[in-house]
């Protein structure tokens, strides 16, 4: 079951996160340590993810059913817990990424980026 | 929100631990191809993700309720505390128990009577047909007013009579006769009252007029009972007072009349009939969307309808017609006395809500410094408050519980007893069943007396006074001047309260007292009664049935060991029937007749065999008969109303001129004058009665009698009359041609069930007098206990300053009296103001009966004062030396 919210601006960033999340599960599963890392480094380090907050987001999209886990071996053969993006989960990218476009586009518009 | 987030939250906690584990180690490996040393590896990695604690916490927070997790804590905390003053749960839980059981149970008598809608189809729209007086309105219908309401069809869709208690028939053919209770209905009876069928089918409009031949209903029970539920009993027949009756319907189980019925036979009225004798009742049910309002302005022009066909003899102008409700006309005049028993127990409750406040605010006290430790370690007021108010919930649901099975339980038991002479409670209170009403008053009374008790003494020990306690040394941590007076208040509220229900118990005790001591005019000692009904064609005239009356005194009189018989249609205490009649040769002025009276059809032995004194003149003797002279003998209230000045013995009268040829009599020679009786119950004045011989009556009469009333036989025994039943049974088998005699009973049992209803006031109110006495009496006991324990080290001072044990005695007492006085002067005026309330209860005695108002506050000074004499002893034995080393 999952309910849809209306963007609140203190929820921005917490959704940023989210969306970074499923977007780089599009590429397969991957475990948290992985996810933090790829974010970090395709941002060319601009971005660091809180550890803190990476767990209970990765936890609440599992709830919401945009993701599922398994537990599973990683390259370092190590015992790790791989998500995988779900059909759901996919769909709710496409609309993060809507809106995100959107809204960055209209922020733009607005701190006149669109004249360049 | 996906449910998802809040289930398996344990097991999720671990995944989650594991998976930081798993991360620090994929972060510690990534630092080490870094070529960071191992040590250093895993440092960095712990350092780049924080506290995995806080992660968890998060994450833990995000997966729960806060609020059901904070009830479940209170809830264990609440529990575990509770636990540890097993004493003081266990008096609390009682203490409450018994205030919600005794509610629940006068609340379950009150569901059962006043609220659960009767169990027709669709019953509100069932309505009683009454005859609307200046005294009163009153069921009760004759022919012609059957044939006018039955008219009424723009505000009725059905109308129909059945009988108010009816005589009984005697199933006869087959081995065993026996008596069953069958009632007369017309055709529309089952439709009306909405009948499910087994088989077959109910009577028709042509079985329900005159010479529609013998056709009978069974119910459900006696088919099961007497034909085995044999499938195809339509069309066969049953033989009835000696007469084939054709089967034509069987109705279907759980259809339960008021007046129970075995069987139902068409009454078959002439409506061209001018009969005006009252001998059933009519019930209606109303049109869709009529409401009782119109019903009832339609019935105005109906007796006017009436009054014009039947004349103004037949409904005098000030009378009329009217409708209530059919629920409404069967609860009857219950509905105040049951208000009053539910105020009581309201009463009842409120004390026990103040000695259990009483008893949380002496723990709270003692609980100052726990309390204070907690708020010192952050526990805000609100969070205290609610701690203490989550304790008195679960006391108060745990007494709710235990409360709702013990009232139940008494009530069945209590209703098994004494039926109380209620409505609508089923055989022994079989009617009075848990359901969803009872369960949810239980919790919400709970719930509310929880709050009630609980709130007050939470507020005030969750006041601040954190430096003050915490530094106070433990054995002194005593009451404050506050809490001290709050106790007392509710001590004083508990006595008044308890004073008023003792004084109401005390006053329906002196009620019963009284009822007890009248005496009712007969001997009730070894005199037997029984039932026997004379349906049939055969005792249509008064010739046969006569003869049976005699056969049967003659053969009873054979019987050893019976002393007297007699026969009657009315027995005493159970009312009877009444007749106007004429003093010859006295002017009526504009009067219809002389006046009016009971009307007891008897046979010779009927005073004898109740030991009525004969005053004056001569009894009834066999040669009394048809071919005699007719005669009829008064009893003395009649004289004194009608004869204030003259001797009735030198007049005749002339009975019922005006109640319709059929009826009309030969003058009566006045003969004797009897002692009075209470024929209408103990608490009722003696009426005027008329005694007419049974060989006397006019055969209309006869008929009359024999549909709606059984003949009763009453035999007089020198032994224990219970030991004659099968000989006397037998005798008047013989006697009566194989009828069957019923209703066996003794007079003393009568008389029993004639008090029923005070009995059940008085055994009521006063379980919850004594209920409340007790309670209160706790109550003194513990404020004054408590206050010699809290005063110990004062008490020491003064026997070390050379107060004798007297004093000490003396002052503990005389606080605990003020306190009760109080208590009590309160409680009278309260008293003076409610029993008002009690006056339908009450019979020789006032409301303010001036013995009860003194008798019962010194009982419960007396109580009060045996309640603070153990704390008194206990203030004298206080070892000065040690009172002082506390310190």
């Amino acid at each position: 079951m999952v309910l849809k919210r209306p963007p609140e601006a203190g929820e921005i960033l917490q959704g940023t996160l989210d969306m970074l999340i499923l977007r780089t599960l599009v590429l397969g599963p991957a475990h948290g340590h992985t996810i933090a890392e790829a974010i970090e480094r395709t941002s060319e380090n601009a971005l660091e993810v809180e550890q803190g907050s990476l767990y209970p987001a990765l936890h609440r999209l599992e709830d919401r059913g945009w993701l599922s886990s398994e537990w599973g071996v990683s390259d370092n053969n190590r015992k790790a817990k791989f998500y995988k993006l779900t059909a759901l989960g996919r769909k709710e990218l496409n609309a993060a990424t809507g809106r995100w476009r959107k809204m960055t586009h209209a922020i733009g518009l607005i701190l006149g980026e669109a004249k360049e | 929100m996906s449910v998802r987030r809040f289930t398996n939250r344990t097991r999720k906690d671990e995944d989650l631990a594991e998976e930081i584990a798993s991360h620090l180690a994929h972060e510690q490996d990534a630092n080490g191809a870094r070529g960071l040393a191992p040590e250093e590896a895993r440092r960095q990695a712990r350092l780049k993700f924080g506290n995995p604690r806080t992660t968890r916490e998060n994450v833990w927070r995000y997966r729960s309720i806060p609020w059901i997790e904070n009830a479940w804590r209170d809830l264990r905390f609440a529990l575990r505390a509770l636990g540890k003053t097993p004493g003081f749960t266990l008096i609390a839980v009682l203490v409450i128990a018994v205030g919600i059981g005794v509610n629940t149970a006068v609340f379950s008598v009150i569901n059962t009577v006043l609220l659960k809608p009767l169990t027709y189809p669709d019953a509100q729209s069932l309505v009683q047909l009454l005859n609307a007086t200046p005294r009163g309105s009153f069921p009760g219908a004759n022919i012609p007013k059957f044939n006018v309401w039955h008219q009424q069809s723009g505000i009725f869709q059905q109308v129909a009579a059945y009988d108010f208690g009816g005589a009984g028939l005697n199933l006869t053919g087959g081995d065993h006769p026996e008596q069953v209770q069958g009632m007369h209905v017309s055709a529309d009876y089952f439709a009306l009252f909405g009948a499910p069928l087994a088989a077959g089918r109910t009577f028709t409009a042509v079985e329900d007029s005159p010479n529609g031949g013998h056709v009978v209903v069974l119910n459900y029970g006696l088919w099961k009972r007497r034909f085995g539920g044999k499938p195809n009993i339509i069309g066969s027949t049953l033989q009835i007072d000696g007469q084939p009756y054709l089967i034509v319907g069987v109705v279907g189980r759980g259809f339960e009349t008021d007046t129970p019925a075995d069987l139902w036979v068409p009454y078959q009225f002439d409506l061209n009939s001018v009969d005006m004798a009252h001998f059933f009742t009519v019930a209606a049910r109303l049109k869709p969307g009529v409401s009782l309002a119109q019903a009832n302005a339609q019935l105005r022009l109906a007796a006017d309808q009436y009054r014009r066909t039947y004349g103004a003899d037949a409904l005098p102008p000030e009378e009329g017609f009217s409708i209530i409700s059919l629920q409404e006309s069967m609860i009857g005049d219950t509905r105040t006395p049951l208000l009053v028993l539910l105020g009581a127990v309201g009463l009842v409750l409120l004390i026990a809500c103040a000695n259990v406040a009483n008893l949380l605010l002496a723990r709270a006290s003692s609980r100052k410094r726990e309390l204070a430790t907690r708020a010192a370690l952050g526990a805000g007021r609100g969070q205290i408050i609610r701690q203490l108010l989550t304790e008195s919930l679960v006391l108060s649901l745990t007494g709710g519980v235990l409360g709702l099975i013990l009232g139940f339980v008494g009530v069945r038991l209590l209703l098994r007893i004494n039926p109380g002479d209620l409505p609508r409670l089923g055989e022994d209170g079989s009617a009075v069943s848990l359901d969803l009403n009872i369960l949810l008053f239980t919790l919400a009374i709970s719930v509310l007396t929880g709050i009630l008790f609980g709130l007050v003494p939470a507020i005030t020990a969750s006041r601040p006074n954190l430096a003050a306690t915490l530094n106070e040394n433990g054995s002194r941590s005593g009451t404050g001047l506050r809490s001290g007076k709050l106790r007392s208040t509710l001590v004083v509220s508990e006595v008044a309260l308890a004073l008023i229900l003792v004084i109401g118990a005390a006053l329906l005790i002196r009620t019963f007292q009284k009822i007890e001591s009248v005496d009712p005019g007969f001997e009730t000692r070894n005199v037997l009664t029984m039932a026997m009904s004379m349906s049939g064609d055969r005792f249509q005239k008064t010739g046969p049935f006569a003869q049976v009356v005699r056969d049967g005194r003659d053969r009873l009189m054979a019987i050893p060991g019976v002393v007297d018989v007699g026969a009657t249609n009315c027995l005493p205490l159970a009312g009877g029937f009444g007749m106007s009649f004429d003093v010859l040769g006295r002017p009526k002025g504009n009067a219809l007749s002389s006046g009016g009276a009971g009307f007891y059809s008897i046979s010779p032995g009927y005073f004898s065999s109740f030991k009525i004194p004969l005053l004056r003149g001569r009894g009834l003797t066999e040669h009394d008969d048809a071919a005699a002279p007719g005669v009829v003998m008064i009893n003395q209230a009649m004289a004194k109303q009608y004869w204030p000045n003259s001797d009735p013995l030198k007049d005749r009268i002339r009975i019922g001129a005006d109640a319709g040829p059929a009826f009309a009599e030969e003058p009566r020679q006045v003969i004797g004058i009897v002692g009075d009786t209470h024929d209408r119950g103990l608490d009722s004045d003696v009426s005027p009665i008329m005694f007419i011989p049974i060989a006397q009556m006019p055969d209309a009469e006869t008929a009359l009698n024999s549909r709606v009333a059984p003949l009763y036989w009453i035999v007089r025994s020198t032994v224990d009359p219970h030991t004659l039943v099968t000989s006397i049974s037998a005798a008047l088998r013989d006697a009566s041609g194989g009828l069957p005699v019923a209703h066996i009973r003794t007079m003393d049992e009568l008389e029993a069930r004639n008090t029923s209803r005070q009995r059940f006031n008085m055994l009521l109110l006063t379980i919850f007098g004594g209920a409340g006495l007790l309670m209160a009496a706790i109550g003194v006991y513990g404020v004054m206990s408590y206050s010699v324990q809290q005063r110990t080290q004062e008490l020491g001072i003064r026997m070390a300053l050379g107060a004798q044990a007297s004093d000490l005695r003396g002052m503990v007492i005389g606080q605990g009296m003020i306190l009760t006085l109080i208590g009590v002067v309160i409680g009278i005026g309260g008293a003076f103001w409610l029993t008002r309330f009690l006056a339908s209860f009450l019979f020789g005695v006032k409301a303010w009966d001036p013995l009860v108002f003194i008798a019962t506050p010194l009982l419960l000074g007396a109580v009060a004062l045996i309640a603070t004499w153990v704390p008194a002893v206990r203030a004298t034995r206080v070892n000065p030396m040690a009172a002082l080393r506390l310190e």
